[in-house]
């Protein structure tokens, strides 16, 4: 068999990394792009961009992934990018519980912003830092079960399970996006040209009944 | 080697192990000479002589200590003008960036002010300010050592502002402003020219970059995508269709008016022209230099366009190369044009969504 050309891809899936400033977003995406940590990485001002193909059940999958400014006020321009992104890695930095508490105001910003059927998964980063581990694994875990989150710890510096959260938020996407074509009776695309990004569900958010406990 | 490392612990400057620039950013790769060392060390005698002449002349501009400036402002200002779109001469840049600004005038009306804030007041921003410190220039000197005279700097004027103004509090990307500034002047003075600036004490206010949902960074994107259009019609059409909008690459044009990213010897020279003419020259050397790579940047599809829009290539950052071409953009008046325009679209969209929400309700 003839070997692919870089450009071509099975699918083009879009994913944003949102979370509070400092817990390592920008680390993780170079981790995973480029196989790089910087010790020395200014904080992230707007929007950064990075991409990369892999193999994923047996797809090639290109993850365009989108890195975002963790400060608060930045939203009022990282949240535009939310829109048509199949999958958010939300990360909070195991040291700080500060930014695990914060979660629940990111997946809030979700709701309100992302597509309604975006899959979501929960990631600690830093577990190198273990003598200053302030969230426990279980409490995480138990919080992303309710949450219906995927949920994984990492530590982009000694690259540990980086690799692995990407793989599997992207196979979450993939088997959404492959049951999605065949309940709808349509095949599975095959092969996606550059530049088009498949979206899951309908463009408008689904509206949430007003009196939800959430 | 590991012995001497230990020693360094003790306070006072840290001998820096590794080689610096002229401007003190530790260098990445010691084969590449676009820090300006090579070019501006005695190259030639000729140089030199025609710098020290470009000194004098701007010495007997400012007087001294300033007391000439305002006069021959007054009197001559498109001499000045001319002469700070050349470069101001770095020995002299602290001094007259704090008289063009009008810092000098603020810091001598407000006596024991910065004192009084760094000292006594508290802010609700001082965990932000602390988060980012070590991620402000993190490859210069002066910034490095932690807890060292540069990162207590920053530590201040950041915290000294966010208590001044507490509706802006402290922003990612003020830390690139206020770095920048220490670089030149003592803390106090580098204070006093961010509240210049943010209060607009001479150009138009910046604090619209920073106050909550960042009005102005919304507003100057929006004038620069119309500006593209207009100036880069065949550019500007490429980005619509590769679904590019200014967001992706230019907020932290204006943000931080080109210092995050850009080459050092490029932004300071951006920077004697902004503090005298304002933000009208952060969209012409973003149209510059998009008008620099225009060739390349029609042809690339939405990646690599990406890539390229925050990798300009190194000749295109040369600030003799790109400012001439900067300077000749005239956009001043069609910026006023489309800032009404803006806000009347705003004002618009504020309306509906207001109208929308009673119907809601």
């Amino acid at each position: 068999m003839a070997r692919r050309p870089d450009e071509e891809y099975d699918y083009l899936f879009k994913v944003v990394l949102i979370g509070d400033s400092g817990v390592g977003k920008s680390n993780l995406l170079s981790r995973f792009t480029r196989n790089e940590f910087c010790l020395e990485s200014k904080s992230t001002i707007g929007v950064e961009f990075a991409t990369r193909t892999l193999e994923v059940e047996g797809r090639t999958i290109k993850a365009q992934i989108w890195d975002t400014a963790g400060q608060e006020r930045y939203r009022a321009i990282t949240s535009a990018y939310y829109r048509g992104a199949l999958g958010a890695l939300l990360v909070y930095d195991v040291t700080k519980p500060t930014t695990f508490e914060n979660v629940s105001r990111w997946l809030k910003e979700l709701r309100d912003h992302a597509d309604a059927n975006i899959v979501i998964m929960l990631i600690g980063n830093k577990t190198d830092l273990k003598h200053l581990r302030a969230v426990a694994t279980e409490d995480a875990q138990s919080y992303a079960e309710k949450e219906g989150l995927s949920f994984i710890e990492t530590s982009a510096l000694e690259a540990t399970n980086v690799e692995k959260a990407f793989q599997t938020i992207l196979a979450e996407i993939y088997r959404i996006i492959s049951k999605k074509s065949l309940s709808s009776g349509e095949p599975a695309p095959s092969s996606v040209k550059e530049g088009k990004t498949i979206t899951v569900g309908g463009p408008e958010p689904a509206k949430k009944p007003c009196c939800s406990s959430s | 080697m590991e012995k001497k490392r230990l020693d360094d612990h003790e306070p006072g400057p840290i001998p820096s192990p590794r080689a610096v620039d002229r401007f003190g950013f530790v260098k990445q790769d010691a084969n590449t000479s676009s820090d300006g060392l090579v070019k501006s060390r005695p190259a030639n005698e000729y140089e030199r002589v025609r710098e020290e002449r470009r000194v004098r002349k701007w010495r007997k501009m400012i007087g001294v200590g300033g007391s000439d400036w305002k006069h021959y402002v007054r009197k001559k200002p498109h001499v000045v003008k001319r002469r700070i779109r050349k470069g101001i001469p770095d020995c002299l840049r602290g001094l007259v960036w704090q008289l063009i600004s009008g810092s000098r005038d603020l810091l001598l009306m407000n006596p024991g002010v910065y004192e009084q804030l760094v000292i006594y007041e508290t802010s609700a921003s001082e965990l932000d300010i602390i988060r980012d410190i070590s991620r402000t220039f993190p490859s210069h000197v002066f910034f490095q050592q932690r807890h060292g005279p540069g990162q207590r700097s920053l530590y201040n004027v950041l915290k000294a502002y966010s208590v001044f103004d507490r509706n802006v509090g402290y922003v990612q990307g003020m830390g690139f402003l206020a770095g920048l500034l220490l670089l030149y002047m003592s803390e106090e003075d580098a204070f006093w020219l961010l509240v210049a600036l943010l209060k607009g004490a001479v150009q138009a206010p910046m604090e619209g970059l920073y106050l909550a949902g960042l009005p102005l960074v919304q507003q100057y994107l929006f004038q620069l995508e119309q500006l593209v259009r207009e100036h880069l019609p065949k550019l500007g059409e490429h980005f619509s269709n590769e679904m590019i909008n200014p967001s992706m690459y230019a907020s932290q044009w204006f943000i931080t008016v080109f210092s995050y990213s850009f080459p050092f010897p490029l932004a300071l020279r951006i920077w004697d022209v902004f503090l005298n003419e304002g933000v009208v020259i952060v969209f012409k050397v973003g149209l510059a230099l998009l008008k620099y790579c225009h060739d390349d940047l029609v042809k690339l599809p939405f990646e690599k366009l990406i890539h390229a829009l925050r990798n300009f290539p190194e000749d295109a950052m040369d600030p003799d190369t790109l400012l001439p071409l900067a300077y000749s953009f005239k956009v001043s008046k069609r910026l006023e044009e489309l800032r009404q325009q803006y806000e009347k679209q705003q004002g618009k969209s504020v309306q509906s969504r207001e109208s929308r929400q009673l119907v809601e309700n």
